[in-house]
Parts: C-alpha cells; sequence; structure tokens
C-alpha cells in the first residue's frame, strides 16, 4: 500500500482551533469545560491564552488543576487582541510550534483570543478552525448585527442561557437568525457554568479537525 | 474516509497533466472544490465531487492552491479546484465617492484589488448584504455598481487591508 493511502496516516503537529468572542462572553469558562472532555476521550491537548498585558487566564486555567500547568502558554496582546490572531499571529503561532515540540503526540491546540468584540476574527493561517463565543446576556440582536466573528466563524457557540430568562432575551429568534446570517453554518448553545451542550461543542472539534477515529 | 497529507505535484506540471488527461477518461479524477477562504486551511474535512470524504492535513509550511494534487494513483486522482471567486464591481462618480468608497470598505475589512478606476470586493457573502452595506454610499450616489465589467487585468494583487485601532 503507498504511503499516500496509509488508513493510519497521522497529521504531522496538532489541530489548532481558535476561541474568538466579545470581552467576557465565556471563552475561558468555555475552555475550562472542553478540557477535561478532551482529556477523557483521549485527547492529548495544550492550550495557548491571550490576555491584553497580563497572564490572567493563563494563570487561571494553570490554577484549575483540570491540565499540567506547562502545557499552558500565555501571549500578552497589547492593546489590540485582533492583531495577535489576525493580522500579524507570529506570537501565537511561535507558541503554537513551541507546544508541538515540546509535547511530540499533541493532538490539539485550544488558542483563546483576548476579549474583543464583534469583528474579530482569526487567521487561517494561524488556527484550522475557530470558534465564536457569544453571550446571551448581550443581548438576543447580536446575530442580526452581522459582526464579522459572528458571520465568519466556523461554529458560533451561544452561551449563558441560562440567563435568557433573566435578560428578556428569545432565544429561539437568536438561533433562528443566526442561522439565517451564517447561511446555515453551525450554531451550538451551551451553558459553561455547568457544562450544557459542551459536548456538542467537543463532538463538532472532533469531526472536524481531529480525525482520531 | 481518505486520510491526505501531501501535496504530490500540480495539475500544470506537464507529466502529471498528462497522467490526469488519460485518467480523466476513466472518471477516476475526484476534484476538491475549496473557496479561497478554505483554501488556505492546513486541515479540513472535505467531500470530492466524487463523494469521497477526505481528512485532509498538510505540514504546516504547505500551502493549496489551485490545482494541487493531492493523490495520484493508478486507480486515483484527487486534485483541489478553486472555486471562482465573485467579485462586486464599483465605479466612482467623483474623487470625493473614490475616497469613501475606498475608506469605507477598508474599515468593512472587505478584500479587494483596485483596477484603475474601479474597486473590486470579494464576496465572501451574499452579494446583497454588501449593497446592503453600501447603500448610503449608492444613494447619494457616490459610488455606482458596474454590472458587467470587463475581466481585470491579470497580475492584479490583493491588498490587506491596513488599520489602526
Ligand atoms: N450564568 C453563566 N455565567 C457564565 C457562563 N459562562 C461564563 N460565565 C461567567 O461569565 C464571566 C466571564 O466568563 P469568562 O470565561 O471569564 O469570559 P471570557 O470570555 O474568557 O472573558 P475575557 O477573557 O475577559 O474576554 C465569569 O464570571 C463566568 O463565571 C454561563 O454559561 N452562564
Ligand atoms: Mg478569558
Amino acid at each position: 500500500m503507498s504511503a499516500q493511502l496509509n488508513p493510519h496516516a497521522r497529521p504531522r503537529g496538532a489541530a489548532r482551533v481558535g476561541i474568538g468572542g466579545p470581552v467576557g462572553s465565556g471563552k475561558t469558562a468555555l475552555l475550562e469545560q472542553l478540557i477535561p472532555r478532551f482529556m477523557a476521550r483521549g485527547t492529548d491537548i495544550a492550550v495557548i491564552t491571550n490576555d491584553l498585558v497580563t497572564a490572567e487566564d493563563a494563570e487561571r486555567v494553570r490554577r484549575s488543576g483540570l491540565i499540567a500547568p506547562e502545557r499552558v502558554l500565555a501571549v500578552e496582546t497589547g492593546a489590540c487582541p485582533h492583531t495577535a490572531i489576525r493580522e500579524d499571529p507570529t506570537l501565537n503561532l511561535a507558541a503554537a510550534d513551541e507546544l508541538d515540540r515540546a509535547y511530540p503526540g499533541l493532538e490539539l491546540i485550544l488558542i483563546e483570543s483576548g476579549g474583543d468584540n464583534l469583528a474579530s476574527s482569526f487567521s487561517l493561517d494561524l488556527v484550522d478552525y475557530w470558534l465564536f463565543v457569544i453571550d446571551v446576556a448581550g443581548g438576543d440582536d447580536i446575530p442580526r448585527k452581522r459582526g464579522l466573528g459572528v458571520l465568519q466563524c466556523d461554529l458560533l457557540v451561544i452561551n449563558k442561557v441560562d440567563l435568557a430568562p433573566h435578560v428578556r432575551v428569545n432565544l429561539d429568534r437568536m438561533v433562528s437568525e443566526a442561522h439565517e446570517v451564517r447561511l446555515g453554518r453551525p450554531t451550538l448553545l451551551t451553558n459553561c457554568a455547568h457544562g450544557d451542550g459542551v459536548d456538542a461543542v467537543v463532538e463538532r472539534i472532533a469531526q472536524e479537525v481531529l480525525f482520531d477515529r | 474516509m481518505l486520510r491526505l497529507t501531501d501535496i504530490v505535484g500540480h495539475a500544470t506540471d506537464a507529466d502529471i497533466a498528462e497522467r490526469l488527461h488519460q485518467m480523466e477518461h476513466d472518471g477516476v479524477v475526484e476534484r476538491i472544490h475549496l473557496s479561497r477562504r478554505d483554501l488556505s486551511r492546513r486541515r479540513q474535512r472535505v467531500t470530492t465531487d466524487r463523494g469521497t470524504e477526505v481528512a485532509l492535513m498538510l505540514d504546516r509550511s504547505s500551502g493549496l492552491d489551485n490545482g494541487a494534487v493531492l493523490l495520484l494513483e493508478p486507480a486515483r486522482a484527487v486534485l483541489v479546484v478553486l472555486d471562482e471567486p465573485q467579485w462586486l464591481v464599483l465605479g466612482a462618480t467623483s474623487a470625493a465617492g473614490a475616497l469613501e468608497a475606498g475608506y469605507f470598505a477598508g474599515n468593512m475589512h472587505w478584500k479587494v484589488r483596485f483596477d484603475g478606476e474601479r474597486l473590486w470586493v470579494l464576496l465572501e457573502g451574499p452579494r446583497d448584504d454588501y449593497l446592503k452595506r453600501l447603500s448610503h454610499l449608492l444613494a447619494r450616489g457616490h459610488a455606482q455598481v458596474i454590472d458587467a465589467p470587463p475581466a481585470p487585468a491579470a497580475g492584479v494583487r490583493y491588498l490587506a487591508v491596513p488599520h489602526a485601532h
């Protein structure tokens, strides 16, 4: 059999998946829900976080005890978080390469962007696939506003669904409008405080970029 | 699922072109149609025009282009075809209109190319969405849509739009 058709061919280096979204929408909370699930399914995983001028999110993930602290790298982005994931992802690329070198069997690197606005998006030089996390409490008109992140991401995650009744948000309408502006590309609902809906996110990422089954 | 990891050649390489031509007659050439956006992904799940599921996993250092051949076996070839992009072509009625249209396109992070007095905007979503966004310029007559533009000159470059914030 030719090497080309080897059914066990493995990718060289880990898949890289971006998690973007506005400030406080629940990106780190989603990370904290994803990490144990990927570990439970046997995925060799590492994390990169992006913060403005601190390593706040990296420290939080390291302290969580969910993952070996040395598998969490922090990138400081300065004042312009989307530059580090789109126009000039050099620092994030270097961090991801470093993880690939340090952990030869690494299968997945999750990259959390610094909290930004609805227009932020990931360069496909940096990631293979990216999620955009928005927050129910931001209002059910968010999808309708057609921010670049909402339109272009591979998977839209609408988080904090538990808050919908408290902020008078019509979740059904939010989902159907997201579906409409995204031309049918996928949207999933989560409550990252408790983990509801996160299994489906894991499933989707595995299906699109892990190819390990 | 077919797992493909390498670019083995290009459809325009003379010997490969010849082989593909032969294989075409036997109906064993499969094509993966990709948008310009998806062309820049190293790892993705795709389906060929003959329905074969493909797990594409290229080295970080390699990149797909139109015509990249991913598999060349006696019984099957797989190659990548760029789904040609759609453009919205704008003309301005005055220098002021041109400045405003250029500024606006940059602000929207649209991918554009400059073609003399025309601005070509790459459509990454429905054309109507772009027209809606431009409605203030179109309504005031500062810019106009040029419906059947001639093909652009070869070698027009894509421009990454810099921005300050
Ligand atoms: N009720 C509720 N609260 C949530 C949920 N997800 C996250 N939170 C809370 O929302 C706040 C912000 O969550 P983070 O995970 O820090 O958000 P982030 O997007 O990482 O924030 P930045 O990195 O600062 O942009 C925290 O107080 C979380 O506990 C959820 O699904 N439901
Ligand atoms: Mg965070």
